[in-house]
């Protein structure tokens, strides 16, 4: 039984890990592609004070744009370094000069893109415009239905994980009826006969949550590290992003946890 | 020390254990409640241990109100009362030392308390040489001992028992009753049920008779049936 709840509970946060895992490799992509920006344009290294002047106020200026950020040079070069720092082998192989400036530019509307294109059509000093809300669009919609589906499981099995946990408890008051009766009777206290109950619940809680996040490490190591030098244009999740669901999943397996071994212990414990 | 006032208690509204049943007994006592099987003896002790409520009257356990005690301060309760059961109650896989340790562990007595103090009962109850034995390897009457001894531990005010001699011999019984009234004497109020003559015949204390769940006599120095 106790087998039982402690695989529901790896299964259920091993998948709560994986859609977390999801969500920060899509917030990844995100940030290498300039954040949330509708509008990348790219600029020519050969662009001048001026020129970069007067597009920045122009692109200000227009109605349907909600905001503008520069990236410098040098900016880009250092967002390019952090977001792909567990690949060293990229990192060492750029030459940070072939990175453009660019403004980035958040719309009020996504759709206005094309408004935008158009009247900057001929203007100096721009390499090329980058529809960003297409790409993200795509990127989100797939990701959006995989983490969602995935989160969605890792719920309903926590469910169930706090249920076999529940079910383990009170078989477990039950084999020492006895036991417990004689406690009460020589004045023992509810808490008293509560707690080795409640740790051993908890207890399966951490089993369960250390296995997700063991294999959590084991999965990214198999399947992402090698991604690391073939697919090389994407940012892909590090260690640290793996290290960050740590706290969450513990939290959610005591969590789970200590309110499944209560709901356990309730109908032999109100005397 | 207990006052049990007007007390009545019945068992799916057809079964009635206890029918305005008043008892008072004073510190010190030593009280025996008899009566045949059905007549409610069992009931009044559990009353008093407040693992069943009456459905009228009142129940004072030393000066406290069982009425008004709220369930978080029955274990307090409890720990002033000693309970002694016929099928002896022991925690089968503890040993002798641990079973009676058992009462002081629970109520949170350190360790060099309980180190002192249940070697100095199973002294008492004439069980210095097995404190290490297990339950199954005790006789009936060594395991019932055993049971004394965790009721005594603690220094109870009250001591509950019953049917102690139930499942015990005349003789271990005799022995049993010894070392009852050598607590009773300490100053323990003790109240048993029970249903062996023999047993009260020869001690002659106080006697509460129940039939049917009244009380029908409540005599000093008594025995067993009247006219016995």
């Amino acid at each position: 039984m106790a087998f039982a709840a402690i695989s529901t509970t790896f299964i259920a946060l091993l998948l709560v890990g994986l859609a977390l895992l999801t969500q920060a490799q899509v917030d990844l992509i995100v940030d290498s592609t300039g954040g949330k920006v509708e509008v990348s344009v790219f600029l020519l290294d050969t662009i001048s004070e001026s020129q970069n002047a007067e597009l920045s106020e122009k692109l200000t200026s227009m109605p349907e744009v909600a905001g503008v950020d520069y990236e410098s040079k040098d900016d880009a070069c250092a967002n390019f370094k952090r977001l792909f720092a567990d690949q060293p082998d990229l990192v060492n192989n750029l030459d940070c000069n072939a990175l453009p400036a660019s403004f980035k530019v958040r719309l009020k509307d996504p759709e206005q893109y094309g408004v935008i294109a158009a009247r900057l059509e001929g203007q100096p000093g721009i390499q090329r415009i980058v529809d960003q809300h297409a790409v993200l669009d795509k990127v989100f919609r797939v990701t959006g239905v995989f983490r969602q589906g995935v989160l969605a499981v890792g719920v309903l099995m926590l469910i169930s994980a706090g249920i076999l946990i529940a079910n383990t408890v009170r078989m477990g008051l039950y084999a020492r009826r006895k036991e417990i009766g004689i406690m009460k009777l020589v004045g023992a206290t509810n808490w008293f006969i509560r707690i080795p109950f409640l740790i051993e619940g908890i207890v399966e809680g951490l089993i369960g949550a250390g296995l997700s996040i063991v294999v959590l490490f084991a999965l990214k190591v198999t399947f992402i590290d090698p991604l690391y030098g073939k697919i090389t244009f994407l940012p892909w999740v590090q260690t640290s992003d793996v290290i960050a669901t740590i706290p969450i999943l513990l939290a959610a397996g005591v969590l789970v946890a200590v309110v499944a071994s209560f709901i356990g212990m309730r109908r032999f414990l109100d005397i | 020390m207990i006052s049990v006032q007007h007390v009545s208690k019945t068992y799916k509204k057809t079964i009635t254990a206890l029918d305005e049943v008043s008892v008072e007994i004073e510190k010190g006592e030593f009280v025996f409640i008899v009566g045949p099987s059905g007549s409610g003896k069992s009931t009044f002790i559990r009353l008093l241990l407040k693992e069943e409520e009456p459905d009228s009257g009142s129940i004072y356990v030393a000066g406290k109100h069982l009425g008004g005690l709220s369930s978080w301060k029955v274990p307090y309760l409890r720990r002033n009362i000693g309970t002694v059961f016929q099928d002896y109650k022991l925690l089968s896989d503890r040993t002798v030392f641990q079973n009676v340790a058992f009462a002081l562990e629970v109520i949170g007595k350190p360790k060099h308390v309980i180190d002192e103090r249940v070697p100095e009962m199973l002294e008492l109850v004439g069980l210095g040489d097995k404190i290490n034995a297990l339950p199954t390897e005790l006789s009936g009457g060594e395991q019932q001992r055993v049971s004394v001894a965790r009721a005594a531990v603690n220094r109870p005010l009250i001591l509950l028992a019953d049917e102690p001699t139930g499942n015990l011999d005349p003789a271990t019984s005799q022995d049993i009753m010894k070392l009852l009234d050598r607590i009773s004497r300490l100053g323990t109020t003790v109240v048993m049920a029970t249903h062996d003559h023999t047993i009260v015949d020869a001690m002659r204390k106080r006697v509460v008779e129940l039939d049917s769940g009244k009380v029908v006599r409540d005599q000093e120095r008594g025995v067993y049936g009247v006219g016995s």
